[in-house]
């Protein structure tokens, strides 16, 4: 049988020092992923091994490390497909670490929070107490689309050579979601969130790098959504004002008889 | 001012400045014999045309900004406190001013004299 060499970056801020990496030999099969190398070496060769994972099918967003030095999602990444004998898992860079490959996402979800991630509408009670849907075109749906396969992994924040450096930058994650709801033809929260967009560690800090797109594992291109949100910001016109978002979609009267 | 604003001027001097330059490597390249281009008395019959002067000085002025603005960006990305990005803003705006005043100096200087000919 032939096996795998799994290296673990292993780090317990409370009793270590300095990150260790320790290598496990892992028994490989066909259509392994690196999550399904790690379950097994945390099963059977050490416990202590730290690691988050839900849905195994790329759609919780909890297994994002860096896997042979490029962030992706460990359920998601064949152990085959790397093409090497060696497979080094190591925690997202650009995150705290809490344990070994778990990183603390408290500030991602933060600054995620921060873009006011919802529809801003003056008709409070009907998006409290919905009465119909709102319209949108096909073409506006288009535009917006790609934006909501978003699973906040944070591969992308943590590829970002700027959140690197800038910890008020919001992120690539975070960006693109603040040009989804801005260009979702029912949102008339445009002004607020030009305003908050409009600042020194704002949107200007993207450096277009690209690595944000480049590592999305579900086809997102955060790169492209900040481009646009630049557009936006420079010209300070929100694309609706208030009382001007989607209109509630009438059934129509049945036809007579 | 809004980030917005000072991003509009980078991007605006930046076009600015490569039209610019353009133009001054021609000048210097072509126009004048190359060999002669950095002669004292070369730069400073080229300050006598009036035209000139103005380009050189607009020049200074354009990549001054844009240099200290781009410099005004890294040093806000290193540290995200309050007084940092005050500190920041206030040095390079003294900054232009003083450099700018400065090649105003050189270029005044060599338009109404500036030694021998």
């Amino acid at each position: 049988m032939t096996e795998v060499r799994l290296v673990v970056q292993r780090f317990d801020p409370f009793n270590d020092v300095k990150p260790r990496m320790t290598e496990y030999a892992v028994p490989k099969r066909e259509g392994m992923t690196v999550l399904d190398a790690l379950l097994y070496a945390r099963d059977y060769l050490d416990h202590s091994i730290g690691l988050r994972f839900s849905c195994r099918q790329a759609s919780c967003g909890s297994c994002g490390m860096k896997i042979n030095g490029r962030p992706r999602l460990a359920c998601y990444t064949q152990v085959a497909e790397l093409g090497e004998e060696r497979v080094v898992a190591q925690p997202m860079d650009n995150f705290a670490i809490i344990k070994d490959l778990v990183t603390d996402l408290e500030s991602f979800f933060e600054k995620h929070r921060e873009m006011m991630p919802h529809l801003i509408r003056a008709d409070t009670q009907e998006m409290e107490k919905p009465s119909a849907e709102y319209l949108m075109k096909p073409e506006e749906m288009e535009k917006v689309l790609q934006f909501t396969y978003c699973i906040k992994c944070g591969l992308c924040t943590s590829s970002c050579p700027t959140v690197a450096t800038d910890s008020k930058f919001p992120g690539p994650q975070a960006l693109a979601q603040a040009y989804r709801y801005l260009t979702d033809p029912r949102d008339e929260g445009g002004e607020k969130r030009l305003e908050l967009l409009d600042d020194a560690h704002g949107v200007w800090r993207c450096h277009f790098a690209g690595s944000c797109s480049f590592v999305c594992p579900k086809g997102v291109d955060p790169a492209l959504g900040i481009q646009l949100l630049k557009r936006h910001v420079m010209s300070g016109k929100a694309p609706r004002k208030e009382g001007e978002g989607a209109k509630l979609w009438v059934a129509p009267a049945p036809a007579s008889p | 001012m809004r980030e917005s604003r000072l991003m509009l001027v980078q991007y605006a001097t930046a076009v600015a400045a490569v039209a610019l330059v353009s133009v001054h490597l021609i000048m210097q390249g072509v126009i004048y014999p190359y060999a002669t281009a950095i002669s004292f008395n070369n730069i400073l019959s080229i300050y006598k045309n009036g035209f000139y002067a103005i380009f050189l000085e607009a020049l200074l002025v354009v990549v001054l900004v844009h240099g200290f603005n781009g410099v005004r960006i890294i040093l806000n990305e290193l540290r995200q406190t309050k007084p940092w990005t005050a500190w920041v803003d206030a040095v390079t705006v003294l900054a232009i001013v003083v450099a700018v005043a400065y090649g105003t100096r050189t270029v005044i200087l060599a338009v109404f004299g500036g030694g021998p000919v």
